[in-house]
């Protein structure tokens, strides 16, 4: 084949699985016609889950794959996919970065389009640097801490850090601004801008929702995502080259592969512009060593030789290729790393000893350590929730758990018979349970208390049920019970005041979320209770 | 024109480019304070007060339905030719029909068809859910009604709710959900439960629904605040689903132990008649329950029934 089909075919890939990831992502989230039969969801204590296969990028990830298999000893569901981009790779080398990799395609875009560097500086730029192995002792790092079960990989994973960036933080910034937008044009007096804004809304709304959903951290996500692709004017394609652990997991996979760069040192010319335009800095030109591992297989380098100098070959035999230039330290450090950073995860005594009140995680959830070694952190769990709780920790989950998902009940609350977030978490640290089981069992994500100072009836203030009247459970968690008091002036009043019976609540903060108490309500739910802990328990 | 809207996507692409048009049409539109309400002026109540039942087994609810407006003189009485016709359910939970915490679907469905049979030029169906509005819709069985009869189903956010003066004796400015007030008719179809602060929930209460804003604050005065919610609805008629009707652990409920079927539907142009008709389905009497006194007082109707036109029909 033409070099110059092989990089067309290369681009057309590229943008498919970009607009496909894209899409996907887009639809994880309740769609606005959710018309469901009413009768389907009781009767057959179904799930009103999605339509779209909104996980396939995680599974088609083989770190993904790797890490749960490593550290939760858990296949996850369609880990097949993981294991054909794995043979591909073995077969064929890092195929997955140069035609599939959503992340790798918008930084080899942004690279691209407008290039910072120029001709020397270019090709400066892109010789192999030293520095590449970090990206191998970010990989050693994930995979020996996985192994000793704790699973940071979703942190530094470019599906999991592309779906968290674009998921928690770019879209809803622009549905945010959006938004706001909306709303100034329908409290405008002049007519057509009020038809646009409902118009405009309405169109809208299958991306961005009618209310945009927020999250915590989401500033900080966005800021890294924007310094990912400032880095690109440094050095093209900065994250796969420097730290993508993906990359550097395929980078050793592709020790083994078919295929290679043959060079005919008699043809060029010197010219460089292989080296220049090479997006992995893998050493193309006549004259240097081809690092198998580096290499992205965009095909660029043969398409600009002039002088055809330059061909990929499939050879028949294993062995040939260099292997990674990983380096000592690389390797060793990494291990460390690994080793150290789980043990270091349990000096806060989270895991063991104390848990935080406010981590709340979401229904189904696996116990707190199982949980640990599969979630990716990725923000699935938080982009399909309809009532936007579930928001990624800050220090709740203490350093292991870092951007893990936890329920906010000032931000929404669990819905009682909703399950979304455990049917589609990737890896299964949400298990899959169904709405039968959630409410039968039930599954408890904490208790919810009364702040007896705070509590309008119960400080003899007003009158107020509302958190008794949006209990979920039958009977209600929250009762009520009459109660005199008198009141300054010396007038007796009688009030019916809340009160939690322990065995019946879920903790799904519906109570939390609607107290009239804002900012910190009179009505509160902490971890406690949750059934997903023995330790945490609270009843016998 | 502009306020119709579905969840559908491809209809709302639809909509836009017919948004040209009904710029000439030009649609009453109201700024955020100082809304007239013009549209729903015009029909003199007459206080009527017609109870239907269903007393055979298998009964049509359709057919339930058509009865009870026949009696009262027909829905051409109260849905012209060309209107625009709002409906608030009360569907603010996402739980199945049989539960009762919701709308009767099939109660919502017979008033839509009768409403378009009597010419209705537009059909809205409009709460403001508690639950996420998706899965009300889904759950109540409100969203596959929207569907079949071909109703707009106007999704609860908060660009449409807009803040208006309720000039109430406890409630002054409030964000109002503006579907339910830029309509020609008016139509409350709530369903009748339990509540433990007002004892029950029924039409005058199903207006907590058609408001926005901070809504948790009503209950410190729920009675006077559902009795100016009252006043500012002022709704067409009043249709309440009896059909089936939760008598504990409401409004939400939850379980089928506390649902009784009574298959009474209740229909009034008094919102107080009619809700005190269905009180009478819980053995309670108007007169306990706080927001029909208030709201008697105030002129806003009467649970004196002999001062109403009575019907009874049954299929």
């Amino acid at each position: 084949m033409k070099a110059r089909n092989l990089v067309r075919i290369r681009r057309i890939s590229q943008a498919f699985f970009l607009l496909l990831f894209l899409f996907l992502l887009v639809e994880s989230r309740l769609p606005q016609e959710a018309y469901q039969q009413y009768s389907e969801v009781f009767s057959t204590g179904e799930n009103l889950g999605l339509d779209r296969p909104v996980r396939f990028f995680f599974q088609l990830d083989p770190l993904v794959v790797v890490t749960s298999l490593f550290s939760g000893h858990h296949l996850i569901r369609g880990f097949f996919w993981g294991v054909l981009i794995l043979l591909v790779t073995l077969l064929f080398g890092r195929l997955f970065c140069g035609f599939i990799c959503p992340f790798g395609t918008i930084h080899h875009l942004v690279g691209s389009l407008r290039p910072s560097l120029r001709s020397a500086r270019r090709i400066q730029a892109s010789q192999k640097s030293p520095g590449q192995r970090i990206k191998y002792f970010l990989l050693f790092t994930l995979l020996v801490s996985a192994v000793l079960g704790l699973n940071l990989s979703g942190l530094l994973d470019p599906i999991s850090f592309l779906f968290r960036s674009i998921a928690l933080a770019l879209l809803p910034g622009v549905g945010v601004a959006l938004n706001s937008l909306f709303h100034a044009l329908a409290d405008s007096h002049t007519k057509i801008l009020n038809l646009l804004s409902y118009g405009a809304e309405i169109l809208m709304a299958p991306v961005f929702g009618y209310e945009p959903q927020v999250y915590r951290m989401a500033w900080f996500m966005g800021l890294l995502f924007l310094v990912l692709l400032f880095l690109n004017r440094i050095r093209p394609r900065f994250w796969c080259r420097f730290l993508c652990p993906l990359g550097a997991l395929l980078g050793l996979c592709s020790r083994m592969s078919l295929l290679r760069l043959e060079k005919d040192g008699e043809k060029c010319t010197d010219c460089k512009r292989c080296t220049s335009i090479c997006q992995g800095a893998a050493s193309p030109e006549p004259g240097l060593t081809w690092q198998s591992g580096e290499c992205i297989t965009c095909f660029n380098c043969i398409a600009v030789c002039p002088e055809d100098a330059l061909a990929f070959r499939v050879g028949w035999f294993f062995g040939g290729n260099k292997g990674p230039d990983m380096g000592r330290r690389a390797v060793l450090g990494g291990l460390i790393a690994g080793v150290s950073i789980p043990f270091l995860g349990k000096l806060d005594g989270r895991a063991a000893k104390t848990t935080d009140a406010r981590l709340i995680r979401p229904p189904g959830s696996l116990e707190e350590e199982a949980f640990l070694t599969l979630c990716q952190r990725c923000g699935l769990c938080m982009k399909v929730c309809p009532t936007n709780v579930i928001n990624p920790t800050l220090g709740e989950a203490g350093m292991a758990g870092f951007w893990s998902p936890r329920l906010i009940m000032a931000m929404g609350y669990c819905e009682y018979t909703c399950t979304l977030c455990s049917s589609e978490c990737p890896t299964g640290a949400i298990r899959t349970i169904s709405v039968r089981e959630k409410i039968g069992k039930p599954i408890r994500i904490g208790s919810a208390y009364v702040d007896r100072g705070r509590c309008l009836p119960w400080s003899g203030n007003a009158p107020c049920i509302v958190c008794e009247e949006h209990c979920p459970t039958s009977p209600k968690a929250i009762y009520l019970k009459k109660d005199r008091s008198r009141s300054r002036e010396g007038k007796q009043t009688e009030f019916q005041v809340p009160l939690v019976d322990l065995k019946q609540c879920v903790g799904c903060g519906i109570c939390e979320n609607k107290c009239p108490v804002r900012g910190r309500p009179a009505i509160r739910v902490i971890a406690a209770g949750e059934s997903r802990s023995l330790r945490n328990r609270i009843l016998l | 024109m502009w306020l119709q809207d579905s969840i559908d996507r491809r209809e709302a692409v639809k909509k836009i480019f017919g948004l040209a048009g009904s710029l000439a049409l030009g649609t009453a539109f109201a700024g955020p304070l100082g809304f007239s309400r013009s549209a729903k002026a015009g029909l003199k109540p007459s206080g009527f007060l017609v109870e239907g039942t269903g007393i055979h087994e298998g009964y049509s609810i359709r057919n339930l339905v058509e009865q009870v407006f026949e009696a009262a003189g027909g829905m051409g009485r109260f849905v012209s030719r060309g209107d625009v016709v709002a409906i608030k359910p009360n569907i603010s939970w996402a739980r199945p029909p049989q539960l009762a915490a919701t709308t009767n679907p099939e109660v919502l469905k017979a008033v839509i068809e009768l409403c378009q049979e009597a010419g209705a030029k537009k059909v809205r169906i409009a709460d403001h859910t508690i639950h996420d509005a998706r899965r009300c819709f889904a759950l109540t069985g409100v969203g596959a009604v929207a569907r079949q009869t071909g109703a707009d189903l106007v999704f609860p956010r908060s660009s449409l709710m807009r803040e208006m003066k309720l000039r109430g004796s406890r409630l002054d400015v409030w964000p109002v959900f503006s579907p339910l007030v830029e309509a020609d008719k008016l139509i409350n179809l709530p369903v009748a439960k339990h509540h433990s602060l007002s004892g029950l929930t029924l039409g005058m209460k199903n207006w907590i629904g058609g408001v926005g804003g901070s809504r948790w604050s009503l209950h410190q005065d729920i009675n006077r605040s559902i009795v100016d919610l009252a006043h500012f609805f002022k709704p067409t008629m009043t249709l309440i689903d009896a059909i089936r009707i939760m008598t504990r652990n409401g409004p939400s409920g939850g379980s089928e132990k506390y649902v009784a079927r009574k298959n009474v539907l209740i229909l009034s142009d008094d919102p107080v008649a009619a809700d005190g008709k269905a009180a009478l389905l819980f053995g309670k009497r108007p007169e306990d329950l706080g927001f029909l006194n208030i709201g008697r007082k105030g002129g806003l109707g009467t649970y004196d029934f002999k001062e109403l036109e009575q019907k009874k029909v049954s299929v």
